[in-house]
């Protein structure tokens, strides 16, 4: 019995208590988990007093529950199942939205716009600066990363190293080449892609397992 | 000695082919069915089917990794999943795919290899070290992430292209469409085709070389920059009267070639690899 398999067995036997199933859960965590969880919402719902309708956020409260077990699934068009980023990543999973977050607002402000007036394109000094502190800003570590390399993979971890240090020397050349002309759209948009570049390393070493 | 040896080579073979299982799955799905496939390792492969069927056939490597899969609606997913004790070796699942040619594929692996061809729906390919190889795809988005694999693109048309690579080598081979983009950070650039009609084409690196071999009938508005390394172009172009950076000699060339009408944007970028505007050789 794989995880499928038993996802769709709960619906007959929702205490998994059939051979196979408690064979399948000595074997898989997730399950485990699952199962776990669905006892704890069977066990508050025989709780509730009949009379008293359920607040929407126990509604809201149990739909977020099967969607993170994947039971259900948002209307997207695309959905990526990632399962080993949040168990890996723990609280530091939070950094990778608000790195993602922040390249989107670095991206608009050194985005070139060639309907402005000259004048009015001349990027401040204060937004050019922003470029310098946007790793910190990003709260993206450098050290957690290879770590996270030296961890799952260390035979990997030389080359995981030199590609982070070019991805920080495109980011130093390019603000260097910002800070020098602010106006220059090469350098501005250079700098969105080193940013995009560093961004995409962490994505990756944190999304999978490495081999 | 040497039986010893047989033997415990015989036992080895034995154990690996008991321990290695297929697996196939049948999913009907609709016009412009998405699938998507999960693999932390091992190779995946996609080819179009000739009807409106998805088959998986997936070769486990033990007993310590499962393929897991679900369709909903006109979607169909399917994820290896490493139960405990799983590593690169035990935990590999090879994957190959038949889908609709107008399906959109998503695949990830780490290791990789990824391959897809014939189709003419959007394809997403991403894995850290994964050898990547897209051909023969048409009117798609064809979008690929890697950290140090290898990318090849071979025969895309009409397409909208995002490359992003940190030092794997991506080499593209008639690759045309609207929007080409590759953005790479050490790896180096090569590009062999004609531009296409009226595209945008953005090769840009950091540190990695960039060439481009194109023939000498190419419509292309065509500028290179180097901010340290060396340019240069085997074509002659025709000088622009008007560049909004400046064309210091070897370090940078702006120009045009063909009919203007048809001419695509060619934008070529680094800033301390080579640049060369090669021009094909068509004997």
């Amino acid at each position: 019995m794989d995880c499928v398999e038993l996802q769709n067995s709960l619906v007959e036997t929702a205490d998994a208590s059939r051979a196979e199933q408690r064979a399948h859960l000595k074997t898989c965590p997730a399950c485990t988990a699952l199962v776990a969880e669905l006892n704890l919402i069977a066990h508050s719902a025989s709780l509730l007093q009949a009379a008293e309708e359920p607040s929407p956020r126990v509604w809201n409260s149990i739909e977020s529950a099967l969607r993170r077990e994947g039971l259900i699934h948002p209307p997207r068009a695309e959905s990526r199942r990632v399962p080993s980023f949040a168990s890996r990543w723990g609280h530091a999973r939070w950094l990778v939205p608000v790195a993602a977050i922040f390249l989107v607002v670095l991206g608009i402000s050194i985005r070139p716009r060639p309907q402005m007036p000259v004048q009015s394109a001349v990027i401040s000094p204060q937004r050019v600066a922003l470029g310098s502190s946007a790793q910190a800003l990003a709260g993206l570590n450098d050290e957690d990363l290879l770590q996270e390399v030296s961890d799952t993979a260390p035979v990997m971890k030389a080359e995981w190293e030199n590609d982070l240090r070019n991805a920080n020397a495109y980011i130093r050349d390019a603000q260097a080449m910002v800070d020098q002309n602010p106006n220059d759209e090469d350098a501005r948009r250079a700098l969105l892609d080193a940013y995009e570049q560093k961004s995409l390393l962490f994505e990756m070493a944190m999304d999978r397992s490495l081999p | 000695m040497r039986t010893a040896k047989l033997v415990a080579i015989g036992v080895i073979v034995v154990g690996t082919l008991v321990a290695e299982s297929k697996k196939e799955y049948h999913f009907t799905v609709g016009p412009k069915a998405g699938v998507s496939v999960l693999n932390p390792y091992g190779s995946i492969s996609v080819k179009p089917s000739s009807n409106n069927t998805v088959v998986v056939n997936a070769i486990l490597h033990s007993d310590k990794v499962e393929v897991d899969n679900n369709q909903s609606g006109n979607r169909v997913d399917i994820e290896s999943h490493l139960l405990p004790g799983a590593d690169a070796e035990s935990g590999r699942v090879d994957y190959e795919l038949l889908v609709p040619p107008d399906a959109s594929v998503t695949l990830h692996s780490t290791t990789g290899p990824l391959r897809a061809e014939r189709l003419h729906g959007d394809v997403t390919l991403e894995g850290a070290g994964a050898t990547v190889d897209v051909r023969d795809i048409s009117d798609a988005h064809v979008h690929v992430k890697t950290v140090n694999g290898p990318v090849t693109l071979d025969n895309i048309k009409d397409g909208h292209v995002e490359i992003d690579s940190l030092s794997g080598e991506v080499t593209l081979n008639q690759v045309n469409g609207p929007f080409v983009q590759v953005v790479s950070t050490s790896g180096s650039i090569n590009y062999s085709g004609d531009f296409g009609n009226s595209g945008e084409y953005r090769l840009t690196s950091h540190s990695g070389d960039i060439e481009a071999t194109i023939p000498e009938w190419t419509s292309a508005d065509v500028s290179a920059r180097s901010v340290r390394g060396q340019v240069s172009d085997d074509i002659p172009l025709q000088p622009k009267t008007h560049n909004w950076f400046p064309i210091d000699k070897g370090r940078a060339f702006a120009g045009t070639m063909g009919r203007l009408a048809t001419s695509s944007t060619v934008v070529l970028r680094t800033f301390s690899g080579k640049i060369h505007l090669r021009k094909r050789s068509d004997k």
